[in-house]
């Protein structure tokens, strides 16, 4: 780590290199250069001092744009592969007094821009990437650039934010067969309000209530519109088995990887607990965001050539959904 | 982009493409009918965006016009008849015409920038103008304000991203830039070494000569002798020892050429006259006369090209110190160089002749016993015996040669007149037309009349021909000498004293010009100062600079640390240079304060999280207020850290600033929060 360190900081804080347009600038300063050596004449000299003048200023511009720039990754709490998502980055001008100009953030095939950004400002820059697969998987990094002010060089900080992500396998609603089957292993009245079909509490009807949820005995009795407020319902809690290890057929086990990580989200979203059970991994049942994010962690890093432990037994009261992994 | 969509870019591009065209005009590589030709093709350019539109469309248009380009500048070498930087004039005039006539991208507008820098290039070698320092001023500044606002533009056509408008900062930033960019290019200017080789020159062309001056007297010619307002000299006193103001000093001229032989009609310099020629392979000076005591006046001096060898200095001549490394000087006390093609710049230290010559005894100026010297300053043509009677009528009773030649000089201004018409003389002797006949002439006459008249007496005299002081310019502190400043007088050799001028001529009335204009002496100021620091900037300057810095900084090292014995000046732009730097720093705070952004996160929802981290709670990575509030349902502290997180999502993302009463609940949240927070603790 500390070689580590010592290398970065070896590294020059700014990369600096020509433009196409510098190129020319550079080369008709060498030749007026040459001209006015030749000839000695002092307004050779003073147009080859310009050009060079001209290559000082903007060395000296840029920097200052690029000076106490810092960036801040912006990245979604989940990621799943396929799926398009929204990355970014909030820029901000450290600077006291001076804004920044004309600042590109490069993070791999995208550029964005940000022509001016105030003194003490921030900004955020986003950009939609996909990733192709899930897993452990390291961001292309956001590099700061600038051809400020002239266009004649391209300066350019470290590459920063180049964190891993964990890319979570593709979820997708679930289909009409998977409902079915999480429909004929039970369903449950929540604590809470929702759309099911119990009675959660009765109240004073609103502008914009369905008119048929009116409980008329009631609004008979108390002379006002009093509505039905129905609780939410929820599948049982269930256990996700992944059977086999995945290792004959790559496709099928992303597939399945895909189709266990839609059921999870599903039946977390409608309340119940969710248990995932499979060769290799165990994430005991729970609920709520952060146990869906230990779940799908879990999915997104399932590796079958670790898939040694064995499944832990099932559950009483537990509902059961297996799914092949192939 | 189409740069001409944006007036501002379209106006910048045609104004450099002028700035660049009258450089090329400036330096004589475009003529008038050229000019007025290229005029309206830029100038029908401006409404040609259909033409252009069709032209974008024609294919292989660019090789096409690339080669005609390339032929046209092969027939021109190959025919010969224009030099190399005419080849490339036209080249460049006919690419920035295409150019014009299809610019349709952000890359079009850089290269015609760049067409016209190579036309003040093009210039360079060909004009020494002051106007030149305008064209490169004006192109900095457009220039620096097109690169960049082309720069923004393309990028925002290329990488697509939040934008502001921000034109007007572009055009601050663009002309502080370019101030910054001039000052950047003065400093390498000066710093550049000057290593020229001169190996290859463009186009061989000196400066304009000037004629008038003449090498030697001739009397007898006829007609009006014109008033000449060239400047052909500029003289600038850098100091006199002994006190005083140098400028201020009585009868200051600018001492050319003597003469020792007269043959009736013409003044001249004798063939036995003994002449040193002198090399130095570094820049030191060359002696001229030996030095007797008294003041020494130290003179700069750029001398146009006179077509004469002849430099020019304060009499008396002590040393002369120049770019040449060879100086020729006569025993007439006369100094020559190799024929300046160009303008020349030298130094002359000179002895003024200053008090009454008579009391002055200086053992190097007793009259030689040598009869030779004697009989050349002496020599005579025959002459009309009345001029030599009128002579000592007039000296009669005169103590010594200095009275008889005082005497003789107030007669010729008393009783002659100065005249610049010349009529024809009625006899074969202008001499003595001019005292008996006409009794009017010019400088000429007034001063080869008193030397032949004291030559008649015996008393060693010479014609001198030079200018007088000229005009004092205030702006540039030097004297400015014009063609109709030239002048001759006469030089006595007093014993104990040696050569003493005497100048008969009454240049009265009919030799007052009207004075120069204040803004026509500030222009020579400018194209003086042009011309000294630019235009003839040299190695020797360089050293003269870094010696000068040097020096400076061992005085100011001596008393930069005691203020009380600074000058009044630099007290006084000490106190205002601080005076600047504290208002610019409390202008920059005003607008700093104006613009503060608000905080990202506000303080009230900081110190509730701050509370709250000290019982171990803490927002989970991903998990928003609202959560964390939710999170924290049933706890004491529940109900404020409820109510403080809607006021941070109104402010965070509502981006609405809180009301007084708002505040007064957010300060009672708080409150309650530390309460509920304290009360678990204990």
């Amino acid at each position: 780590m500390r070689l580590r360190g010592l290398l970065a900081r070896l590294q020059p804080r700014r990369t600096i290199r020509p433009t196409r347009d510098g190129w020319w600038c550079l080369g008709a300063a060498v030749g007026l250069g040459l001209a006015a050596v030749n000839t000695g004449n002092n307004l050779l000299y003073l147009l080859a001092s310009l050009l060079l003048a001209l290559i000082v200023v903007s060395g000296i511009l840029s920097e200052q744009s690029m000076r106490r720039l810092g960036l801040r990754a912006v990245i979604p709490d989940e990621i799943y592969a396929t799926r398009p998502v929204q990355l970014g980055a909030r820029v901000r001008n450290g600077k006291r007094w001076l804004p920044s100009y004309s600042v590109a953030l490069e993070a791999g095939a995208h550029r964005l821009y940000v022509d001016r950004l105030a003194a003490g400002a921030e900004r955020l820059v986003t950009w939609e990437t996909t990733f192709p697969r899930r897993g452990r998987q390291r961001l292309p990094g956001v590099r700061v650039l600038t051809r400020f002010p002239f266009g004649l060089f391209l300066k350019a900080g470290r590459v920063a934010l180049d964190t891993d992500v964990v890319v979570f396998p593709t979820a997708r609603p679930l289909d009409e067969t998977w409902r079915r089957r999480l429909t004929a292993s039970g369903v449950r009245s929540l604590p809470r309000r929702g759309r099911g079909h119990d009675l959660y509490s009765l109240r004073e009807y609103r502008i914009g209530d369905d008119p048929r949820l009116v409980h008329w005995p009631s609004s008979a009795k108390t002379g006002e519109l009093i509505v039905r407020e129905l609780a939410a319902e929820t599948a049982t809690n269930t256990r996700i088995v992944l059977v086999g290890d995945g290792t004959r057929n790559a496709t099928r086990l992303e597939a399945a990887l895909s189709e266990a990580a839609s059921l999870a989200i599903h039946v977390l979203d409608s309340g119940a607990a969710v248990e995932l059970a499979g060769p290799g991994l165990h994430v005991p049942s729970g609920r709520g965001r952060g146990h869906r994010w230990r779940l799908l962690t879990a999915l997104a890093l399932y590796d079958p050539a670790l898939a040694m432990t064995p499944i832990p037994r099932r559950s009483s009261g537990v509902s059961e959904i297996e799914v092949t992994l192939g | 982009m189409n740069p001409l969509r944006s007036r501002a870019l379209a106006a910048a591009i045609y104004v450099l493409v002028a700035d660049g065209v009258a450089a090329l005009f400036l330096g004589g590589l475009v003529g008038g009918p050229g000019l007025a030709l290229i005029t309206v093709l830029v100038v029908g350019s401006w409404w040609q965006e259909a033409l252009r539109q069709r032209l974008t469309r024609v294919p292989r248009l660019g090789p096409v016009l690339l080669g005609l380009a390339g032929a046209g500048v092969v027939v021109e070498i190959a025919v010969g008849a224009v030099g190399l930087l005419d080849v490339f004039t036209h080249l460049l005039v006919f690419l920035l015409l295409v150019k014009l006539y299809t610019l349709q991208t952000l890359r079009d507008a850089r290269d015609v920038a760049f067409l016209a820098f190579f036309m003040l290039v093009a210039a360079s070698p060909v004009t020494t103008s002051v106007v030149f320092l305008g064209l490169f001023v004006t192109f900095v500044v457009v220039g620096t304000w097109l690169l960049m606002f082309r720069h923004v533009l393309n990028e925002t056509d290329v990488v697509p991203g939040p934008t502001a408008r921000i034109g007007r900062e572009i055009l601050e930033l663009a002309l502080a830039g370019s101030a910054v960019t001039v000052l950047v290019t003065a400093v390498l200017f000066v710093v550049i070494p000057r290593v020229g080789l001169a190996a290859l020159p463009l186009r061989t062309q000196g400066s304009r000569s000037v004629s008038g001056f003449s090498e030697h007297v001739r009397l007898g010619s006829f007609g009006e002798i014109e008033a000449d307002a060239t400047v052909v000299m500029r003289v600038r006193l850098t100091s006199l020892t002994g006190g005083g103001v140098p400028q201020q000093l009585p009868s200051l001229r600018w001492r050319g050429v003597a003469f020792d032989h007269f043959d009736g009609r013409t003044w001249t310099v004798s063939p036995a006259t003994l002449r040193l020629t002198l090399r130095r392979n570094r820049s030191v000076a060359f002696p001229v006369h030996q030095y007797t005591g008294g003041p020494v006046l130290t003179q700069e001096i750029d001398l146009e090209p006179l077509e004469s060898p002849m430099i020019f200095g304060a009499p008396r001549v002590l040393s002369v110190q120049g770019r040449s490394d060879l100086v020729v000087v006569d025993d007439l006390g006369n100094v020559a160089v190799p024929l300046p093609i160009a303008r020349l710049r030298y130094t002359v230290e000179s002895q003024p002749e200053m008090g009454t010559p008579r009391r002055v005894r200086i053992a190097e100026a007793r009259t030689p016993s040598d009869p030779r010297w004697h009989a050349r300053y002496t020599q005579l043509p025959r002459l009309s015996p009345r001029v030599g009677a009128l002579a000592r009528e007039v000296t009669a009773g005169s103590a010594d040669a200095h009275e008889a030649a005082r005497r003789l000089t107030a007669w010729l201004s008393r009783e002659l007149r100065y005249t610049r018409t010349l009529e024809r003389p009625a006899g074969d002797d202008p001499l003595e037309d001019f005292l008996f006949v006409r009794r009017a002439g010019n400088c000429e006459y007034f001063a080869a009349a008193l030397a032949v008249m004291l030559r008649s007496l015996q008393v060693p005299a010479r014609v001198v021909n030079g200018f007088q002081r000229g005009e004092w310019n205030p702006y540039g502190d030097y004297f400015m000498v014009r063609l109709r400043d030239a002048h001759s007088w006469v030089e006595v050799f007093v014993d104990g004293a040696g050569w003493i001028t005497f100048d008969p001529s009454p240049r009265g009335p009919a030799e007052v010009e009207t004075p120069a204009a204040a803004a026509s002496l500030w222009l020579d100021s400018m194209r003086t100062t042009w011309q000294r620091y630019v235009v003839s900037f040299s190695l020797y300057d360089q050293l003269t600079v870094v010696e000068s810095l040097r020096r400076a900084t061992w005085a100011w090292s001596a008393v930069a640390l005691r203020p009380a014995q600074w000058p009044p000046r630099a007290r006084a732009a000490t106190a205002g240079a601080g005076l600047l730097a504290v208002g610019a720093v409390a202008l920059l705070w005003r607008r700093r304060r104006r613009a503060a952004p608000v905080s990202v996160v506000p303080v009230f929802y900081l110190q509730a999280l701050r509370l709250l981290a000290r019982r171990g709670l803490t927002p989970e990575r991903g998990e928003t207020a609202r959560e964390f509030a939710h999170r924290a349902a049933g706890a004491a502290w529940a109900a404020p850290l409820a109510s403080l997180t809607g006021a941070y999502e109104r402010v965070r993302f509502g981006g609405a600033a809180l009301t007084g009463a708002e505040l007064a609940v957010v300060h009672a949240d708080l409150a309650a929060l530390t309460k509920a927070v304290r009360a678990r603790r204990t």
